[in-house]
This record gives structure tokens, sequence and C-alpha cells, in this order.
């Protein structure tokens, strides 16, 4: 038996207005919360990257600084050699001037030969008493051990070698 | 499922709104919050928040050790530049011919031979040379030790040394000791990486 109505049928939704304004509504804070997550998580992963190149970077900057410290070091070593050298040759000036103003004026000197240890003077003297007390004494003062001999000139005068040794290895003048 | 079928959910309206269907759907908004927030958000946020502590450590480490190699840096070429004659004297090879000229203000060399070579102190090298040569008087040794201060070369005048007196002049025998730096190449190789 066919049953007929009124009334035209009207398509039955699944989901009434209100159902589908909140199901939107969950869909798009879900859809924000995650893309939110998504962000953080991709700037983590951004500021992980740069923390990884800045302590790749600083690494190499540490390895340059010990190298500049190095080279600077160097320079030092440079300077230093360099200044105790130019010392050095102010002192052989000097010992070499000490030992001229050390000759008096009877005394003719010839020739003198310094090395590490060792001065050997050449000259001429008036007399043996002239070297002996002019002389001497300031060289056995300064020197361990002091040998002279004399050869005597036609002319009355005495030519003398006078040599003159310190021990010491430490110094390195006479 | 007759227990579910039994009970009953009152349908409430207000202006034609389902009232409870209405707060169920708000319940499940908020539980579903709390839930992406619990484990999706916090967690990261606390590791952006660790990444983020961790990246401003690392700068400030890096500023400190930049800030460090700059002020060595700036230190290292005050000193190159304070000390530029000692370190291009070091560079130097020795040139007989300039030595005879820088010298012959002081003394006439009649005579350079060069002796042995040695490495002096691990990154230098010591070159011997013996000269003989005529001074007027004992000054011009005394000044030629005094401008060797400035010579392009690092030389040393040391033992031993011979003065004999001639007619008009006084015949001088040194011993001179020229010092450079013992790698020369490496140390240009050097210079070109800064």
């Amino acid at each position: 038996m066919r049953v007929y109505s009124f009334k035209i049928p009207k398509k039955k939704p699944i989901f009434k207005e209100d159902t589908k304004l909140w199901l939107i509504f969950i869909a798009i804070s879900l859809l924000l919360y995650i893309s939110f997550s998504l962000f953080l998580t991709f700037k983590a992963y951004i500021l992980k990257k740069e923390t990884k190149e800045l302590n790749k970077k600083a690494y190499e900057l540490k390895l340059k600084t010990m190298q500049l410290n190095e080279e600077k070091e160097f320079i030092y070593i440079q300077k230093s050699v360099f200044e105790n050298i130019m010392i050095k040759n102010d002192l052989t000036k000097q010992q070499i001037k000490n030992l001229l103003d050390l000759i008096p004026d009877p005394i003719t000197l010839e020739k003198f030969y310094i090395d590490k240890n060792k001065l050997t003077i050449y000259g001429i003297t008036p007399t043996k008493d002239v070297y002996n007390l002019l002389m001497l004494p300031p060289l056995e003062s300064i020197f361990e051990k002091t040998v002279t001999t004399f050869y005597k000139l036609p002319n009355g005068w005495y030519r003398f070698k006078s040599q003159n040794y310190i021990q010491s290895e430490e110094n390195e003048t006479y | 499922m007759k227990l579910i079928k039994k009970i009953k959910i009152p349908r409430v309206y207000i202006y034609g709104i389902d009232v409870i269907k209405n707060f169920l759907f708000f319940t499940l908004y908020i539980i579903i919050t709390l839930i992406t927030i619990a484990f999706i958000i916090a967690p990261s946020i606390k590791t952006f928040k660790k990444n983020q502590a961790l990246y401003f450590e690392t700068k400030q480490n890096y500023l400190y050790i930049k800030t460090q190699y700059n002020q060595t840096l700036k230190e290292l070429n005050e000193l190159k530049k304070q000390n530029t004659h000692i370190l291009t004297a070091f560079r130097r090879e020795f040139d007989i011919q300039n030595f005879k000229k820088f010298a012959s203000s002081f003394m006439q060399i009649e005579k350079i031979k060069k002796d042995k070579t040695s490495v002096y102190k691990q990154n230098f090298i010591k070159t011997i040379y013996y000269i003989n040569a005529n001074i007027k008087s004992p000054q011009d040794f005394y000044n030629f030790a005094d401008a060797l201060k400035k010579y392009k070369y690092v030389i040393r005048v040391y033992f031993p040394i011979d003065f004999e007196k001639n007619k008009n002049s006084i015949e001088l025998k040194l011993k001179i000791e020229h010092y450079r730096l013992k790698n020369l190449n490496a140390l240009k190789a050097e210079e070109k990486a800064h």
C-alpha cells in the first residue's frame, strides 16, 4: 500500500548547522595549534642550527686567537733576541773602550787580541816598572791569570806581551 | 548498549539553540585544547626555550671570543708596527755587498770570509763571517757597533777581535754573526694566510 504526503520531502543533512559550526571551529583551532607548534619547532631547529654554526665559528676564532698569541710570543722572542744581540754589541764596544782606557800614557799599545776568555796585549813600555805599576794592577784585578813577557829593545825600552785569562765559561768577555 | 540506549539526553532549547549539545561541544573543544597544549604545544615551547637559551649562551660566548680575537689581533698589529725594523731585519738574507757598503762609512774592508752556519735558539740561523778591515781610530769601531742597531740585518760583533796598529791605521780582524729566521718560506706562507 502506498502512502502519500502533502509535504514535499526535504534533504536531511548529516550534521546540523550548529554542529557544522562547532566542527569547523574545532578543526580551525586544531590547525592553528598545530601550525603554532610547527612554527615553534621550526624556530627551535633554526636556533639549534645557528647555535651549531656559532659554536663552529667560536672554535675557529679560538684557534685563530691561539695562532695570534703564538705569533705574538714569537715576536717577543725575536725582540728579545734582537735586544740581547744589541746589548752584547754595546758590551763588546764598552769592553774595548775600557781596555783602551786602561792603557797608561807612557805605554804604547801595538796590538791586542780579545777572545772569549783571553786577552793578549802587545806593546812597548819605557821600563818594566812603569808597566808593573801602571798596567799590571788593573789587569790582575780583572783577570784570574796574567802572564807578561818582556823583550828588551835596542833603545833600552821593552816590548811586552801580556796574556790574560779568565777561567769562567759563563763570562764570554775577556 | 541497552544502558546507553536507556540514557536519554534531555533536549533543552533556548531560542531554538540546543543548550546541551552546545555545552558538550564546548567541553570537547576545551578537552582538545588542553590535550593539544599538553602534548604538542608545551613540548614545542620547552624545546624552543631550551634552544633559545642555548643560542643566547653560545652567542654570548662567541661574542666574548670574538672580542678576545679582535683584541689579540689589535695587539699583534700594534706589536708588529712597533717592531717592524726587528721583524724585517730577521727576515732578510745577508748580502755581503750591502754590508760592505754599510761598513764603508766606518772601515775599509779588505776581506770577508763566510764561515759555518748553525741553528740558534730553535727558530734562528746564525752565520759567522770573518772580516779583515782597516780603521782610522777605535772611534770608527765604536760608531760601527752603534750603527748596527739601525742596520737592516741583525749583526752581532763577536770575539775574537784583533786590533793591530799600522803606520796610519789600525788593522782590525773581527768576527760577526748574522742572525735570521730559520724557516723563511713557512713564515711567508703564514703571512699570506692572515
